[in-house]
C-alpha cells in the first residue's frame, strides 16, 4: 500500500430533527453517523454495508462535505477538510466526486445528458476547446454503455438505470482522484452491472482512483472491495480485508447480514435458511444504550446495556465491536 | 387469451415523439395477470419494462402515444378512461411503487401526509384513523419510531426509507393489483426479505396481484410464480419460474442467467457481460432485437423478427424454435 488517501477518525454527523413530543417547535439531534473512523489506501476500494437507514450515504456525503460534521477529522491527501470554509473546499471539489444513489434528483432536469458531462470539463478545464469537449462526453457515454444520439438528450428521458448510469459518467469525467460510490449499480441488471464494475476496476488500475462503495449488495461488495466496513445504527460495527471478513465473520450482526442473500434459485429459495433478526429495528432518534445491537443480538448478555463496545483489532487488522470478543480475546 | 385476466394487454405499442426522430420503447406486447399472481418481469435496462406498466396506468408524458388491441383492467377499457377515471383507479384499485421514489414522494408535504392522503380519499378514513393505519404501515416496513417519522420530510429518509415510504402508500388500501417497479432496490437484504414477505401476505390475505418489475434474479426466483423476460421493447420469453430457471429456451434469458455467477466468489476475475449493445429503439432492427449479439443468429434472425410462439406451453419469440417445431 502506498499510503492512506483518506483517514476518517471519530466522525459524527447528527442532524437537527423536530421534536413531535414537544409543543414549543423544540428540536432533537438524530444521530446519522457516531462515531465513525477508518481509512482508504490510495487506488484501494473500501466497500460499506449495512441495513438502510443505518448511515452509509450520511458517512460518503459527509466524506466529501457535502454536510458540515458535528464532529471527527476528515484526512485527504494529508490535510484535514472537516472545518475548511466552502471556498478553502473548492479546489478539492474536482478530486473528489460523488455517484448520488438517486440519480434522478442529483441530474439537473434542465440540462441535456451533454451539459451535464461537459460543463465539469469546461468548469475545471479539462479540455481546450468544444470539440474536444463533445469528443470526450461522446467517449465517457460510451463508456457506460449509452449511444452517442443520447447526449442530447433530457435527465427524465431515460429509464431507471441509464439515469443510473448518466451520473456515472458525471462523476468520472474530471477525472478524480476519489469517488463515493452509493449504490451504484443497484439499479442495474447483471449485465450492465458487469460491464460497470469492470469499468471501475480499469479506472482503478489505469488511473489509481480510490473509492468508497455503499452497497447492500453483499456479492457486488465483495468482488471489487479490498477492504469491507460492516455499519449499524450508525456505527461501524466491523472492518477487515474482503476475504477474510466474508469468511471468518465475527460480529453477530454481519453473520445475520450475510445470511439473508437470495439466490438466483428458486428450489434454493424454499430451503434456505435464514437468521432472522427478531425484535424492532432500534431508531437513531432513541438508540439503545451500550452496544447498538444488543436489541437484536441473541448473544447479548448484562454488560452489552452498559457499554458500548469499541472496534477492537481481533486479528491482524480484521477488527470488530463487540463484548463476546473481548472477552474472549 | 384468458377472460379471466386481471390485466389484460394485447399488442401494446409506446412510442415517445422526440425532436430527431421517434423512440419505439414498446414495440408489441402481450401481457396477461391473473388475479393474485405474481408475476416477475426481468430484462436489461432500457428494455421498456417501466414504460411497459406507466402506459398501463396512463402515467406518461405528454409526447408518448400509447397504441395497444386491447388494454382492460378488471373488465374496463383503460384506453377510453378519462384521466378522472385512472385516479380514483390508482392509489385505489391499482397501487404503483414507482422506479423512482422521490419524484413521486412531494418533497413539501410530510411522510404521514402522503401516507394518509390515500387513506382519507379511497377509504374514508378519520384524520386520526387514518394518522394510527399509517403509523403501522410506515412499522410494518421497518420503520422505527413511526410517529415521529410521519412528521418528517422526505429529503430527511434515507434512499431505502423513501422507498419503503412508497411501498407503504401503495400497499395502503391493499389495491387488486400492485405494480412494483424495482421496488427493493436500495434495500438490503433483511428488509428485502421482510417487504416481499408483506407482499406474499398481502396476496393471500387480499388475493391482490403483483406484477414485480426487477433486475435481481434472487429476488424473482424467491417469489414470483410466472416469469417475462423483455428485451429491446418486446417479450422474449415467458413461462413458470421453475422452467425460466432450470431451463431457458431464449439464447437471451440463457445469457442473462449465465452473468449472474461469477460475482461474490472469493476470488477476483473479470466479470463477463453478454457482448455488444442492445438495439437503437430510434431504428430498431427488423429482425429479432437480440440477433446482433446472440451467438446462436442466423439469416432469418436479422431479417424477420420471430412471434411469440407455445412450444409445450412455454413460449420464446426465437427462430431456432420454430425451427425446430416445423422440423
Ligand atoms: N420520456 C421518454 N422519452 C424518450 N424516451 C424514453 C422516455 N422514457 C423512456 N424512454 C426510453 O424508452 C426505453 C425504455 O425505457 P424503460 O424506462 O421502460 O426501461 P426499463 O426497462 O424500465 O429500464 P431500467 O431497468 O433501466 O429501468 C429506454 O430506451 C428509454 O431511453
Ligand atoms: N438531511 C437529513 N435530515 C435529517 N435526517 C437525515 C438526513 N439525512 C439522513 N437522515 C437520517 O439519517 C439516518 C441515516 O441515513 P442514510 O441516508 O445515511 O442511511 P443509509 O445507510 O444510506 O440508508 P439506505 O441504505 O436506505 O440508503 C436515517 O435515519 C435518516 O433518516
Ligand atoms: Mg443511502
Ligand atoms: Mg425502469
Amino acid at each position: 500500500m502506498n499510503g492512506e488517501l483518506l483517514k476518517i477518525s471519530d466522525l459524527k454527523m447528527y442532524f437537527r430533527v423536530r421534536d413531535v413530543s414537544s409543543w414549543l417547535g423544540a428540536h432533537r439531534s438524530l444521530k446519522a453517523v457516531d462515531g465513525v473512523s477508518f481509512g482508504i489506501g490510495r487506488g484501494r476500494t473500501f466497500g460499506l454495508v449495512g441495513e438502510s437507514g443505518c448511515g452509509k450515504t450520511t458517512v460518503g456525503r459527509t466524506a466529501l462535505r457535502l454536510y458540515r460534521p458535528t464532529d471527527g477529522s476528515i484526512i485527504f491527501d494529508g490535510a484535514d477538510i472537516a472545518g475548511l470554509s466552502d471556498k478553502e473546499f473548492f479546489p478539492y471539489r474536482r478530486k473528489m466526486q460523488m455517484i448520488f444513489q438517486d440519480p434522478f434528483t442529483s441530474l439537473d432536469p434542465r440540462q441535456t445528458v451533454g451539459d451535464i458531462i461537459g460543463t465539469p470539463l469546461t468548469v475545471h478545464h479539462l479540455v481546450s476547446n468544444r470539440s474536444e469537449r463533445a469528443e470526450r462526453v461522446k467517449e465517457l457515454i460510451n463508456m457506460v454503455g449509452l449511444r452517442s444520439d443520447h447526449i442530447g438528450r433530457y435527465p427524465h428521458e431515460f429509464s431507471g438505470g441509464q439515469r443510473q448510469r448518466i451520473g456515472i459518467a458525471r462523476a468520472l469525467a474530471t477525472m478524480p482522484e476519489f469517488i463515493v460510490c452509493d449504490e451504484p449499480v443497484s439499479a442495474l441488471d447483471v449485465s450492465i452491472q458487469a460491464q460497470i464494475i469492470n469499468l471501475l476496476e480499469e479506472f482503478q488500475e489505469k488511473f489509481g482512483i480510490t473509492y468508497l462503495f455503499i452497497s447492500h449488495d453483499l456479492s457486488v461488495v465483495r468482488h471489487i472491495s479490498h477492504r469491507v466496513g460492516v455499519m449499524y445504527l450508525g456505527r461501524l460495527v466491523e472492518a477487515g480485508e474482503v476475504n477474510e471478513l466474508y469468511e471468518n465473520m465475527l460480529h453477530p450482526y454481519t453473520k445475520s447480514l450475510m445470511s439473508a442473500v437470495p439466490a438466483a434459485d428458486p428450489e434454493a429459495a424454499k430451503t434456505r435458511r435464514r437468521i432472522i433478526l427478531e425484535g424492532d429495528v432500534p431508531s437513531p432518534l432513541d438508540p439503545p444504550s451500550g452496544c447498538p445491537f444488543r436489541t437484536r443480538c441473541r448473544e447479548a448478555s448484562a454488560v452489552c446495556a452498559e457499554q458500548t463496545p469499541p472496534l477492537v483489532d481481533v486479528r491482524s487488522g480484521h477488527m470488530a465491536a463487540c463484548h463476546k470478543l473481548s472477552i474472549k480475546g | 387469451m384468458s377472460g379471466d385476466a386481471l390485466l389484460h394487454i394485447k399488442n401494446l405499442r409506446t412510442s415517445f415523439l422526440m425532436s430527431d426522430g421517434v423512440v419505439q420503447a414498446v414495440r408489441g406486447v402481450d401481457l396477461s395477470v391473473k388475479r393474485g399472481e405474481f408475476l416477475g418481469i426481468v430484462g436489461e435496462s432500457g428494455c421498456g419494462k417501466s414504460v411497459t406498466m406507466l402506459s398501463v396506468m396512463g402515467l406518461l408524458p405528454d409526447n408518448a402515444a400509447i397504441k395497444a388491441d386491447t388494454l382492460t383492467f378488471d373488465g374496463k377499457d383503460l384506453l377510453s378512461a378519462s384521466p378522472r377515471e385512472m385516479r380514483s383507479i390508482h392509489g385505489d384499485e391499482i397501487g404503483m411503487i414507482f422506479q423512482d421514489p422521490m419524484t413521486s414522494l412531494d418533497p413539501l408535504f410530510t411522510i404521514g401526509n402522503q401516507l394518509m392522503e390515500p387513506l382519507r380519499i379511497h377509504r374514508k378514513m378519520s384524520a386520526s384513523e387514518a394518522e394510527r393505519r399509517a403509523a403501522e404501515t410506515l412499522e410494518m416496513v421497518g420503520i422505527s419510531s413511526p410517529a415521529q417519522r410521519l412528521k418528517q420530510y422526505p429529503h430527511e429518509f434515507s434512499g431505502g426509507m423513501r422507498q419503503r415510504v412508497m411501498i407503504a402508500i401503495a400497499m395502503s388500501c391493499s389495491p387488486k393489483l400492485l405494480i412494483a417497479d424495482e421496488p427493493t432496490t436500495a434495500l438490503d437484504v433483511t428488509i428485502q426479505a421482510q417487504i416481499l414477505e408483506l407482499m406474499k401476505d398481502m396476496k393471500e390475505k387480499s388475493g391482490t396481484a403483483v406484477v414485480l418489475i426487477t433486475h435481481d434474479l434472487g429476488v424473482i426466483a424467491s417469489v414470483c410464480s410466472r416469469v417475462v423476460v423483455m428485451y429491446g421493447g418486446l417479450i422474449m420469453e415467458e413461462g413458470e419460474c421453475g422452467d425460466i430457471f432450470y431451463d431457458p429456451l431464449h439464447p437471451y434469458t440463457k445469457g442473462l442467467l449465465a452473468s449472474v455467477s461469477g460475482m461474490g466468489s472469493g476470488e477476483k476475475k473479470k466479470l463477463v457481460p453478454i457482448p455488444g449493445s442492445p438495439p437503437d429503439l430510434m431504428n430498431p432492427p427488423d429482425g429479432c432485437p437480440f440477433a446482433a449479439r446472440c451467438a446462436f443468429a442466423m439469416k432469418i434472425c436479422a431479417a424477420a423478427t420471430p412471434k411469440l410462439t407455445n412450444r409445450g406451453g412455454r413460449l420464446a419469440a426465437c427462430w431456432m424454435l420454430r425451427r425446430k417445431l416445423t422440423a
